[in-house]
């Protein structure tokens, strides 16, 4: 089965004009086999996807759930996050408050990640960490805060290098240990995060395709991380003008390995290493 | 034949294969190269190091939503898809795995031949399993030109095989003939 140039289109007008969701500005090709997915997992044609979703509202909020990627891990891609321990978050060392936007935070680990690194900078205690999906059940997952323990052995491997070791000084070895933070319970094959970063971090539903910020705050850094890959180059350039208006003169934004600005709003940012600079 | 980009899919066995074809080709080829192959999970740097080491041609890991260009090289990121895009851009995604495998070669190929339809050439090489087959397929079915390496010079064969089974291909090609055909390209 494959889905053809005119079901991508019936798709996204259908979802245009019966919801508030617009999907005409998302990356095609990724898009087509998330509507194959659906189309395969609900045993449907593209005829009777589009009539429920002119008719049941109910329906297009599971559908976009469905359609929206969830990939995330603990301190994901660790050199960044040591990038973030070492060079970024010190420069809001002496803020009297620092604000943290997830965007597109998807089941959490990276909200639970940058907590556990604020608080070993000492820093927890002025952030303000927002995190925002527009997957409302992923987002379920992030304030409960608990993840499958054998499957994600490398969160723990993860951990350890951005968290126990220093790659600047190879001798130095910090052994906090994992229980600081999160509970492990080989039994029931869990990770539980502790209370005390679960009830810190704010999680609210943000659309990044229709909306603005709905925070009403500015941002110190703002972490966006393996989302715009998902849209396509236009839509890529008004988040990033969402994102340059809604950073501090000294603010910066953080984005996935393989995602970078380009078009004209890269002259906004100045690129250092794994971060983008307000301008 | 006007030919607007070349995809070459492999995994066990096809490193030493995509260096002599890198290194063979030349330094203003006319078309980009797409590269996706398989590499082990833990290995998630220093591959495109290796590759550039006796490449003709610039290899990069590409950003999401970057322009093709011409004479160079792009690679499949580690724990990424590597889709096409329209206008000519690449585009990245971290779904599911397919057939075990992040990036799929199925996936680039799909997309590849959705993009350049006719003017496409597919080569398959040396792999451990049936990934690359079906996206094979469709670049033949676009009608575009289907190459696989032929299995009896192949380290590990399931790759050629299931791309064979699959599919009609225009060419079983030794790796030198593989380079000779993509050296008269203009």
């Amino acid at each position: 089965m494959m889905v053809t140039d005119q079901d991508y289109q019936l798709f996204v007008f259908a979802l245009k004009n019966s919801s508030k969701y617009d999907f005409s500005q998302y990356s095609e090709k990724s898009l087509k086999r998330r509507i194959l997915k659906v189309l395969t997992d609900h045993s449907m044609n593209i005829t009777s996807l589009v009539s429920r979703i002119k008719n049941d509202p109910e329906f297009v909020e599971s559908i976009v759930k469905e359609i929206t990627v969830n990939t995330t891990e603990l301190f994901r891609d660790p050199q960044v996050w040591q990038t973030i321990r070492f060079t970024i978050l010190p420069r809001f060392k002496n803020n009297s408050v620092i604000n943290i936007w997830h965007a597109g935070c998807s089941t959490g680990q990276e909200v639970y990640s940058m907590l556990i690194l604020l608080n070993e900078l000492d820093m927890l205690d002025k952030a303000k960490v927002y995190a925002t999906d527009i997957n409302t059940d992923v987002m379920d997952i992030a304030r409960q805060g608990e993840y499958k323990y054998r499957f994600n052995l490398a969160y723990l491997d993860n951990f350890d290098k951005v968290i126990k070791e220093n790659p600047y000084n190879y001798e130095e070895y910090n052994d906090v240990p994992y229980e600081k933070y999160f509970k492990l319970d080989k039994a029931n094959d869990t990770i539980k995060m502790l209370p005390f970063l679960r009830e810190k971090a704010v999680f609210k539903k943000h659309d990044l395709v229709t909306e603005n910020n709905t925070l009403y705050v500015k941002f110190d850094l703002i972490l966006c991380r393996n989302v715009i890959i998902y849209f396509n180059y236009n839509l890529q350039c008004r988040v990033f003008d969402l994102f340059h208006q809604n950073l501090y003169d000294s603010g910066c934004l953080i984005m996935g390995m393989h995602e970078t600005i380009l078009g004209p709003p890269a002259s906004r940012y100045q690129k250092k290493g794994h971060a983008y600079f307000k301008n | 034949m006007n030919c607007k980009a070349v995809i070459i899919g492999g995994s066990a066995g096809s490193f030493q294969v995509v260096t002599k074809i890198l290194n063979s080709l030349p330094r203003t080829f006319p078309v980009p190269v797409l590269l996706c192959l398989h590499r082990l999970k833990h290995v998630r740097s220093g591959f495109v190091e290796a590759l550039s080491l006796k490449s003709n041609i610039p290899v990069e890991e590409p950003y999401d939503k970057e322009l093709l260009k011409p004479g160079r090289a792009y690679l499949a990121p580690a724990n990424y898809h590597m889709y096409v895009e329209l206008a000519n851009r690449i585009a990245l995604s971290t779904e599911d795995t397919v057939n075990h495998s992040r990036p799929s070669i199925d996936l680039s190929f799909v997309t590849a031949a959705n993009a350049y339809r006719e003017k496409l050439i597919g080569v398959i090489l040396s792999g451990a399993n049936k990934d690359g087959a079906y996206g094979l397929k469709k670049v033949h079915d676009n009608g575009g030109i289907a190459i696989v390496q032929d299995p009896n010079e192949c380290e590990v064969k399931t790759m050629t095989q299931s791309a064979l089974q699959l599919t009609k291909v225009d060419f079983v090609y030794s790796t030198d003939q593989i380079i000779s055909y993509l050296q008269k390209l203009r």
